[in-house]
């Protein structure tokens, strides 16, 4: 079992669903409350990562991040690093790519807020984020709990953006699927099965706890 | 009520037509991607065969014949895939002198590559001893034909421990060759069939690793045991260990056999 690989990933899941929260819960937001049509065009956009093959998505990202483009020279201007090959640079990878998994539950829970309580809140002058915060996030809570949990699982289990972008460096971007995915391939079924073992009770265990948690905290709501 | 039995009847009876008319199936190493398609080509239109060929990593298309894929002939980039699916018996070279060993039909080079627009000095062994060279793109030792040389090499040289913590490793030969034309990786050690590319050479500039820093990368060929076209894919086989077309391999990056 490699359990560098495991933590790194862990890693990585955490960090993407924590910055996919900070994005998403805003942008469903403005999504459920926007009143412009051009908030379609946002929502297809916000979608799309779904549409494209993860293999392919991490070669363009391989590509936009490299040093051949204005947007890759400017982000290693910044960081001293090119992102390709590291862990800030899967990190990105894994926010573009699970992006659909925090947004759409996310609206569709927010939508589920009845509009005359959106409504009184904003006669009574409630702003967008006072909304988000004492409305929104409140009644969806399932909703944002699903948003992460499919965030993390999404990113735990992501294998084609980490192939293409990772270059599997140990303790940098060498993730536990590329190691299942290294067993398979070199023939080392035990260990393969271990390690897919291992992440599949792990996941089990804590999605269990997750859910009973929200489960006990909801029916004390009700 | 008859009609619905009998529709189903009618395209299983179609089905079986087009069974008639397989294509004859190839499962090809990554590194044969820009040289097999022409060849196939060549080899329907002067035997009427038609031939198609699924490009992988050797180590994924043996997972597959070793899992049933219907391929009738295996070219694989090395000896060792070929000649685990011929001791498992999933795979033969019947009709040669030794039915139990890979059919040799080509030798592979390996070459480290570089952009013309990268800031490095030209490639060269020097360039590998570079403290400038900050990633180097080498295809995964642990299966990939060309990455096993690669690191051969460099062990030969004695440079791999100081060179591997800056080596990126890429899932197959072609994915190695885009690391590099990307701009990611400042070199890669990479097929001299890729280097071949229009794509490639417009873009970069190659050395050949010197052939006595490695064992020699020896791409051996076996027919899938279960195949149903048995004396087509002898016959593809015997073209591409033909002169004419061991001649075309060369100019595409291949070394000949003979």
């Amino acid at each position: 079992m490699d359990w560098q690989a495991l933590a790194l990933s862990l890693k990585l899941a955490t960090v993407t669903t924590a910055i996919l929260l900070a994005v998403a819960v805003p942008l469903a937001a403005l999504l459920v409350l926007g009143r412009s049509r051009w908030l379609a065009v946002v929502e297809a956009l916000a979608a799309l990562p779904l549409v494209l093959p993860p293999t392919v998505l991490g070669f363009f990202l391989l590509v936009l991040l490299g040093p051949r483009t204005a947007f890759g020279r400017g982000i290693t201007a910044l960081l001293g690093h090119p992102l390709a090959f590291s862990f800030s640079g899967l990190v990105v990878g894994s926010v573009i790519y699970s992006l659909p998994f925090a947004v759409q539950p996310l609206v569709a829970g927010f939508a589920s807020v009845p509009p005359s309580l959106v409504d009184a809140a904003q006669l009574l002058g409630a702003s967008p984020a006072r909304l988000v915060r004492t409305l929104f996030i409140p009644l969806a809570r399932r909703s944002l709990l699903a948003a992460a949990v499919l965030s993390f699982l999404h990113t735990m289990g992501e294998f084609g953006v980490v192939l293409m972008l990772g270059g599997d460096i140990p303790g940098a971007t060498r993730t536990l699927s590329i190691v299942l995915y290294n067993q398979v391939e070199n023939f080392d079924y035990a260990a393969a099965n271990r390690t897919a073992a291992t992440l599949l009770g792990l996941s089990v265990v804590a999605l269990a706890a997750i859910y009973l948690g929200s489960r006990s905290r909801g029916s004390r709501h009700a | 009520m008859q009609t619905r039995f009998l529709l189903p009847l009618v395209g299983l009876a179609f089905l079986a037509q087009v069974n008639a008319q397989t294509p004859l199936r190839v499962a090809a190493a990554a590194d044969l991607e820009p040289v097999l398609p022409p060849i196939l080509e060549q080899f329907r239109l002067s035997t009427g065969i038609r031939a198609e060929a699924t490009f992988q990593a050797s180590a994924v298309l043996t997972t597959q014949i070793q899992n049933g894929a219907p391929f009738d002939l295996f070219l694989s980039a090395d000896l060792g895939y070929p000649k685990r699916l011929i001791d498992a018996g999933l795979a033969d070279a019947a009709g040669t002198a030794d039915s139990s060993t890979p059919i040799t039909y080509a030798k592979g080079t390996l070459v480290l590559w570089t952009r013309k627009d990268s800031h490095l000095p030209p490639p060269s062994l020097d360039l590998l001893r570079s403290p400038a060279l900050k990633r180097l793109a080498i295809a995964n030792p642990e299966r990939a034909p060309y990455g096993r040389a690669a690191v051969a090499a460099l062990t030969t040289l004695k440079l791999y421990a100081a060179l591997k913590p800056r080596l990126v490793t890429a899932e197959n030969i072609s994915q190695t060759a885009q690391f590099v034309d990307s701009g990611n990786a400042d070199a890669g050690l990479i097929s001299l069939t890729s280097a071949l590319t229009p794509r490639l050479t417009a873009d970069g500039a190659w050395f050949v690793i010197p052939r006595n820093l490695y064992p020699p990368i020896e791409q051996g060929a076996v027919i899938v045991s279960n195949t149903t076209q048995r004396a087509a894919a002898h016959k593809l086989l015997d073209y591409l260990l033909s002169p004419p077309v061991q001649a075309q391999l060369a100019k595409s990056g291949l070394t000949p056999i003979h």
